[in-house]
């Protein structure tokens, strides 16, 4: 890597340290979790057996869902933090992660362009795929998180809840979550990583620095704005240093491995 | 075995020696021994007889040839009627004393003393000997005729009549005759602490079943394997049920025969002739009664098998019972296995609700009878057996429901049809989308690639 290469921030250590939080409590809820589910098939049983049985596994994804409950409140105090700073920009314009008409014209663009019938659409902060991975966190969260806090206390529930609710829960909270893996471990890893453009790892999520030419290529919206405004030096990063480059690469690589086993496993089940 | 059979047989020569002897010392003194020519000149009279004690005749007729023809025939007669020394010969002679030289020859149940018991006679005949006869049941049926008459019509009896020689005679169980020992002697084959390694010397072995199309193979090992067979093998109990308990003895049956105890119809009152508590919950219970109406229901082997029965704590046996339920309640085990319950048990593990949990073991009855604990009445009790808390809301939660049924479950078909439009959704679309974009991607890729390699060739 030659040294003239200029790097920008795209995450901050607290976006960082949260996306750490998902990746660590959402590994942890799958393998704990999808072995219940396929308890009837080989690799469910030695996958549950491995990890110490049914119990150990419910002990350990109540532990992950408390990560998940507590990242989830991270980052809505996050949220809660900007607002009272006067940070209006977060509900609505380029640094939002609300969806707005912009998207869904980026979106025709973007098919348009997949199809050869027009160039890239400029994307700006966050492309609409983005938006919609962070969006489907949120709701994920909160479905799978409501249905799983019924299922841990069903007694409390009960006393002001009807039953057949708990029915509802189990089947909410399984099929959620196999959406939630599927799409993580198929459409999140393909988009941010796993295209030939970033294969096959994109690490910005761990360095939280993007090199200048990519982001130009992946946001040049945002980096216009950033230039324009005289922002751009703000957001200036040394370059990664070796140690961290090689903490995205262990904990990326092993994320991308268990994730792909996993969903190559659910496949084959429900192929064969 | 080989030096007692030498020292028998030194001695009985030796015994041989002495009548000989005894035969030609007294041929010096005045009176001559008659020769069994001179006892023949009365006793080949066939009309010769006496009357006996109920004022019957008794033949005193010897046959001759079929005599001389035995493995006696060699002896003179008054080497066994030892008081016959001179002719005519008083009356009433002394019982032939097979013992001098037949050393031991009776012990155990059939050596009955004072006279009145079983004299060798009685089984091997008396002057037209021969080597041991080989249909026992002929010659037991002299004394244990309605015995053998059970036996005869029994699947070994039956067997034996189509000239099957691996049958089992009187002496395969009871061991050997002339040691024969009663049924509650510790030393009998018979006694209940023996008899499963006497039956096993045939039902433990493969190949005599195979040849003879006996459904189990391997009665024995299951059965010594099971807690009736490690309560009498292992503590020594004589109450543990052993296999006459549940097939007789006598008069088995094969398993088809109505008349057969272990007949399925049968079953249930065979178990509980021990089982008489469980009896009575499961005739009352709704399989009782379909099995009494003839209706396919299970009987007590059906959950807890005939041979390998296993204490019910374990958890093989347990996991194997909720498949076993499954056979016929198939929905019913596919919803179950929906649930966690039904989930942590096909990991292999016991410590949630299985079948007889909820339902109990024998006193299962629908959920419309009061006395299920499943019923309205009783369903808030039964769970709170796991779950203290439980209420009736919580009861509510349906452990069997089936959310591909929608007029029953419609909350959880419209539900379970929601989130599966969704995954199909959300993938379909983004499936599509990435579908899409690769080919775009590499093309990117490539492009960029090359680009470069254009930069690196200009300075």
């Amino acid at each position: 890597m030659s040294g003239s290469e200029r790097y920008y921030f795209r995450f901050n250590l607290y976006h960082r340290i949260l996306h750490g939080m998902v990746i660590f409590s959402f590994l942890g809820l799958a393998l704990t979790g999808l072995p219940l589910k396929y308890a009837e098939t080989g690799w469910g049983r030695w996958l549950s057996h491995v990890l110490g049985g049914p119990f150990t596994t419910g002990y350990l994804h109540r532990f992950f869902a408390v990560i998940t409950f507590l990242y989830f409140g991270l980052h809505l105090g996050y949220v809660a933090r900007l607002v009272l700073k006067g940070q209006r920009g977060i509900f609505w314009g380029p640094d939002s992660m609300v969806p707005q008409p912009r998207d869904f014209v980026q979106l025709a663009q973007h098919v348009r362009y997949f199809l050869g019938l027009g160039p890239r659409p400029r994307f700006g902060r966050w492309a609409y795929w983005e938006k919609f991975d962070y969006w489907a966190v949120f709701w994920g969260v909160s479905i799978i998180g409501a249905s799983g806090l019924l299922l841990w206390f069903p007694a409390f529930f009960a006393r002001f809840l009807p039953g057949w609710i708990f029915n509802v829960a189990i089947i909410i909270h399984s099929d959620e979550a196999l959406l939630a893996v599927a799409f993580i471990f198929t459409v999140h890893f393909f988009n941010t990583h796993l295209r030939p453009e970033k294969f096959p790892l994109d690490a910005v999520i761990f360095t939280g620095r993007v090199e200048e030419e990519e982001f130009q290529r992946e946001h040049p919206a945002e980096y216009e704005r950033l230039r324009v405004e005289g922002r751009l030096e703000a957001h200036r990063a040394d370059p990664p240093p070796l140690w961290l480059r090689n903490f995205a690469r262990v904990v990326g690589f092993s994320a991308l491995a268990i994730g792909i086993i996993l969903i190559g496993l659910i496949i084959g089940t429900a192929l064969g | 075995m080989k030096a007692k059979r030498w020292r028998g047989s030194c001695g009985y020569l030796l015994t041989l020696a002495v009548i000989l002897l005894g035969g030609v010392l007294p041929t010096f003194a005045a009176e001559p021994i008659p020769t069994s020519e001179d006892c023949l000149a009365c006793h080949s009279d066939p009309e010769l007889s006496k009357t006996g004690p109920g004022r019957l005749p008794i033949s005193l007729f010897v046959d001759q040839a079929s005599f001389q023809g035995s493995v006696h025939g060699f002896l003179e007669c008054v080497q066994c009627h030892v008081d016959a020394t001179e002719i005519p010969h008083p009356e009433a002679l002394k019982k032939v004393q097979c013992q001098t030289c037949h050393e031991n020859a009776i012990s155990g149940a059939h050596d009955l003393q004072g006279g009145k018991g079983l004299t060798c006679s009685a089984c091997h005949g008396s002057h037209a000997m021969g080597p041991p006869p080989q249909v026992e049941s002929v010659i037991c049926k002299k004394c244990h005729a309605p015995v053998v008459e059970v036996y005869n019509k029994s699947v070994h009896g039956m067997a034996l009549v189509k000239g099957n020689g691996d049958v089992a005679l009187c002496l395969n169980c009871h061991g050997s005759v002339h040691e024969l020992r009663k049924v509650r002697d510790p030393g009998s084959p018979v006694y209940p602490l023996n008899l499963p390694r006497t039956c096993g010397t045939c039902h433990g072995d493969p190949e005599l079943a195979k040849r003879h199309g006996i459904p189990v193979t391997n009665a024995y090992q299951l059965y010594m394997d099971s807690i009736h067979g490690r309560a009498l093998a292992r503590s020594g109990l004589l109450v543990a049920a052993n296999c006459s308990s549940c097939h007789g003895f006598h008069g088995i049956r094969p398993k088809d025969d109505p008349a057969s105890k272990v007949n399925r119809m049968n079953v249930p009152s065979t178990c509980g002739t021990c089982h008489a508590g469980i009896l009575v919950v499961y005739a009352e219970s709704v399989h009782g009664k379909a099995v009494r109406n003839g209706d396919a229901a299970p009987v007590c082997i059906d959950c807890h098998s005939a041979h390998q029965i296993r204490r019910v704590e374990g958890a093989p046996w347990q996991l194997q019972a909720i498949r076993e339920c499954g056979t016929c309640h198939e929905e019913s085990l596919k919803t179950y296995r929906d649930t966690f319950h039904g989930k942590v048990t096909a990991l292999g593990f016991t410590r949630v609700a299985k079948c007889s949990d909820c339902h109990t073991a024998h006193a299962i009855f629908p959920s419309s009878d009061p006395r299920a604990a499943v019923s309205p009445a009783k369903i808030v009790a039964t769970c709170q057996q796991c779950h203290p808390q439980a209420t009736a809301s919580f009861a509510e939660f349906h452990p069997h429901a089936d959310y591909h049924n929608k007029e029953r479950f419609p909350k959880l078909y419209y539900t379970y049809l929601f989130m599966t439009a969704l995954l199909v959704g959300t993938m379909s679309l983004f499936g599509l989308h990435t579908v899409l974009w690769f080919p775009r991607s590499l093309l990117e890729r490539i492009r960029r690639r090359r680009a470069r390699a254009g930069e690196e060739l200009e300075p």
